[in-house]
C-alpha cells in the first residue's frame, strides 16, 4: 500500500507550549485511520495542518506526495475537512447548504445538482433537503457535514471527533457510513479521545499524547506488538483445582488468574472446587499458536473438563493505558 | 458558464431572505421622508409667497435629504460589513470556507458587495425622495450626480471599514463596535482636530505660513477626510458659482489649483477602501495568521 499521509518531524509550537513535537505519521491510502489521544494531545493540531489550516512551525506534512505549507490549494482540493464543530448558517436549506460548498470548490451548476442528489442518498438525507439546517438533529447535522467534505471528491477525509455528542444510533449510523465511505476507496483519517468508537471501525491507529505519536500501524500489528503474551481464557467444567495446578506448574504461563478475583489475592486462595460450578482462569501464555494447542490437549489428557478454551480479543483501552502509561 | 461569487449568492439569499432586510428599507426611507416632510411645512410657512419661494424649498429640501441619507449611509453600512467575516467566526463555518478552494479575495470581495448591493439599494430608494426636490427648482443635474458619487463612495469606504474589523476581530460585537467607533473618531474627530488647530494657530499664524501652498494643500485634505465638510463646502463653493472639478485659491500675488472638495474627497475615500481591503485580504490568509501568531508570542517571550 502506498502511503497517503505522511509527516516529517512535523512540529507545531503555540509561544513556549509545544503542541506537536516532531510527528512522523504515516497514513496507506484505503486505510481508515483512527487518531487517539487525551484531550489536549496534539490531534486537531495535526489535522489543522493537514487541512492547510494550520501553518506548522518545523517539519513537513504531505498529502498524496504534496506539500500542505508549500501548494495549500492542492492539497484542498485532496481533502475534505469535518471540524469537530458544525458550522450552521441560519435561514439556509439543506441543499442549499451543500450546494455553497460545491460553489466554493468550483463544482460546475450541472454536476453539483446531481452530486447533491447522491450525497444527501449517500447520507441518508434525500428527505431532508428542503429542511432548513437549523431544523435538523445533531447526528443528520453530521451526516450533512460529512457529505459536505465529500462534495468535491476529497482522497483524504479528515474527521475531527465526528462521533462526540451522537447519541448510540447515530454513532451506529455514522460507523456503517464510515465503512461504505472506506469501500469506496476514501482513505479516512478520524480523531477520538473514545476509544471503543474506533476500536470497531479502524484499520491502522495512531496514539499520541502531549505532541508525541508513541505507537502506530496496523491495528493487529499494535496489538501483537504492545502485547507480546497472549491471555487465554479457558473455562473448567470439572477438575478445576487439578487444571489451576497444572496451569501454574507449566513454564509458559506467566501468570494465572481466576476470573473474578483480585490480583493481589492469587494463590492464597483455597483449592477450587467444582462443586460451585465451572470456574475460568485467565492464563498470560508466552507461546506461539502450537504451544496453545499443546497446552490444550495437555489439560485434557490430564482429565480436566473444558466447556471454554479462546484467546481473549486484544482490547485497544488495555493498549492505551499500557503505552500512555506514566506520561499523563 | 461563469459563475457568482458563492460567498456573494449565499450572503445575498440570507440577507434579502426574511423580512429584516424590507422593515430597515423601510425604516430608513420613512425617516428620510418623514424629515422632508417636516422641512417642507417648515419652510414654506416662513417663505410665504416670495418669487423665489420654490427654489429656496427645493435647495432646502435637496440638501436636508442629502444629509440624512449620509447619515443614515455612514452609519448602516459599517454595520452590515462589521458582522460578516466575524459572523463566520462566530458561527464557526470561516475554517470551512479558509479550507475549501475559495480565494481569500473572494471572501472578503463577496463579503464587500454583498454589503455594499444593498447599501446601493438603500441609495438608489432615495433618488425618487430627491427628485421632489426637482418639482420646486433650483437644483441641478450636476449637484444631484455629485451627491450620489459622494453617497456611494462613503458607502465604499465605511463598508470596507466594517469589513476591516470583521477579518480582524473573533467575535462580531467586537467588530461592531470597533467599526461604530472609528466612524464616530473621523465624523467628530476631524471636525474637533480644525478647531483645535484653528485656536491654537489663530490669528497670531504668519500670512507666509497660511499662503504656502503646503498649508493650502494639508488643509484641503484634511477637510476632504471628511465626508460631511468636502460635500458641504463643494454644495456652497457650487451654489456660489464655482467649478464643479476644482478650484482656485488666491493667496497674495499667486492662484493655487486645488481637486473641488468632493473629488479628493472620492479619491481618498476610493484610495483608504482600497488599502483596507488589501489588509482585510491578508487577514483572511490562514497560513499568514499562523505565522503573524507565532511572531507575536516569539516576541511575548
Amino acid at each position: 500500500m502506498t502511503s497517503l499521509v505522511e509527516t516529517h518531524n512535523l512540529t507545531r509550537r503555540y509561544g513556549s507550549n509545544l503542541a506537536l513535537d516532531h510527528l512522523n505519521l504515516t497514513i496507506p491510502e484505503g486505510a481508515i485511520f483512527g487518531f487517539i489521544g487525551p484531550n489536549g494531545a496534539g490531534k486537531t493540531t495535526t489535522m489543522r495542518i493537514l487541512t492547510t489550516l494550520l501553518p506548522p512551525t518545523s517539519g513537513e506534512a504531505l498529502i498524496a506526495g504534496v506539500s500542505v505549507t508549500r501548494e495549500p490549494r492542492a492539497v484542498r482540493r485532496l481533502v475534505g475537512f469535518m471540524p469537530d464543530f458544525f458550522g450552521v448558517y441560519d435561514n439556509m436549506k439543506s441543499w442549499e447548504y451543500l450546494d455553497f460548498f460545491g460553489r466554493s470548490y468550483g463544482i460546475p451548476a450541472q454536476r453539483r445538482q446531481q452530486l447533491i442528489g447522491e450525497l444527501l442518498e449517500l447520507v441518508d438525507l434525500a428527505h431532508k433537503r428542503d429542511e432548513p439546517v437549523m431544523s435538523l438533529s445533531r447526528g443528520m447535522k453530521q451526516r450533512l457535514s460529512l457529505a459536505r467534505s465529500m462534495m468535491h471528491d476529497p482522497r483524504l477525509l479528515i474527521l475531527d471527533e465526528p462521533a462526540s455528542g451522537l447519541d448510540p444510533r447515530a454513532r451506529i449510523e455514522l460507523r456503517e457510513l464510515l465503512k461504505e465511505l472506506r469501500v469506496m476507496g476514501k482513505t479516512i483519517m478520524i480523531s477520538s479521545h473514545i476509544l471503543s468508537e474506533l476500536a470497531e471501525m479502524c484499520t491502522h491507529i495512531g496514539i499520541i499524547e502531549r505532541g508525541k505519536l508513541l505507537a502506530a500501524g496496523e491495528v493487529q500489528e499494535i496489538l501483537r506488538t504492545l502485547r507480546p503474551h497472549r491471555i487465554v481464557e479457558i473455562r473448567v467444567v470439572a477438575g478445576a483445582a487439578h487444571a489451576e495446578a497444572l496451569l501454574r506448574a507449566h513454564p509458559d504461563v506467566l501468570e494465572l488468574r481466576r476470573e473474578g478475583a483480585r490480583a493481589e489475592s492469587d494463590g492464597q486462595e483455597a483449592p477450587l472446587n467444582d462443586e460451585t460450578g465451572p470456574h475460568t482462569l485467565l492464563a498470560d501464555f508466552d507461546g506461539d499458536e502450537h504451544a496453545l494447542g499443546d497446552l490444550l490437549a495437555m489439560l485434557i489428557a490430564e482429565g480436566v473438563r473444558i466447556s471454554h478454551f479462546a484467546e481473549q480479543s486484544g482490547d485497544l483501552e488495555d493498549i492505551f493505558l499500557h503505552v500512555t502509561k506514566g506520561i499523563v | 458558464m461563469l459563475e457568482l461569487n458563492p460567498i456573494l449568492v449565499k450572503d445575498l439569499r440570507s440577507r434579502m431572505r426574511g423580512a429584516r432586510a424590507y422593515i430597515l428599507l423601510t425604516i430608513y426611507l420613512l425617516i428620510l421622508a418623514g424629515v422632508a416632510l417636516l422641512l417642507y411645512v417648515a419652510i414654506a410657512r416662513d417663505i410665504g409667497n416670495e418669487l423665489n419661494a420654490g427654489r429656496q424649498i427645493g435647495r432646502a429640501l435637496f440638501f436636508t435629504i442629502s444629509t440624512v441619507a449620509l447619515i443614515e449611509v455612514c452609519l448602516i453600512t459599517p454595520v452590515l460589513t462589521s458582522g460578516s467575516i466575524a459572523g463566520e467566526k462566530e458561527r464557526q463555518t470561516y475554517d470551512l470556507l479558509v479550507a475549501s478552494l475559495l480565494t481569500p479575495w473572494q471572501i472578503v470581495w463577496g463579503k464587500l458587495v454583498s454589503a455594499l448591493a444593498f447599501a446601493l439599494l438603500l441609495i438608489v430608494a432615495i433618488v425618487p425622495v430627491m427628485s421632489l426636490a426637482f418639482l420646486f427648482g433650483g437644483i441641478g443635474l450636476t449637484e444631484v450626480l455629485i451627491a450620489i458619487v459622494g453617497l456611494v463612495v462613503t458607502a465604499l469606504l465605511y463598508a470596507t471599514i466594517g469589513l476591516f474589523w470583521s477579518a480582524m476581530l473573533q467575535s462580531s460585537l467586537g467588530a461592531t463596535s470597533f467599526a461604530i467607533g472609528t466612524v464616530i473618531a473621523l465624523l467628530l474627530g476631524i471636525p474637533f482636530l480644525v478647531v483645535i488647530f484653528s485656536l491654537i494657530i489663530g490669528s497670531s499664524a504668519p500670512s507666509a505660513l497660511l499662503d504656502s501652498i503646503w498649508f493650502i494643500y494639508l488643509s484641503r485634505f484634511v477637510i476632504a477626510l471628511h465626508p460631511f465638510i468636502a460635500l458641504g463646502t463643494t454644495a456652497s463653493q457650487l451654489s456660489s458659482g464655482g467649478e464643479i472639478f476644482f478650484e482656485v485659491v488666491r493667496t497674495g500675488a499667486t492662484q493655487v489649483v486645488v481637486p473641488s472638495p468632493w473629488v479628493l474627497y472620492s479619491a481618498l475615500s476610493i484610495f483608504f477602501s482600497a488599502a483596507l481591503l488589501a489588509a482585510s485580504v491578508r487577514l483572511v490568509q490562514p497560513m499568514r495568521t499562523g505565522a503573524d501568531r507565532k511572531t507575536r508570542a516569539v516576541k511575548k517571550r
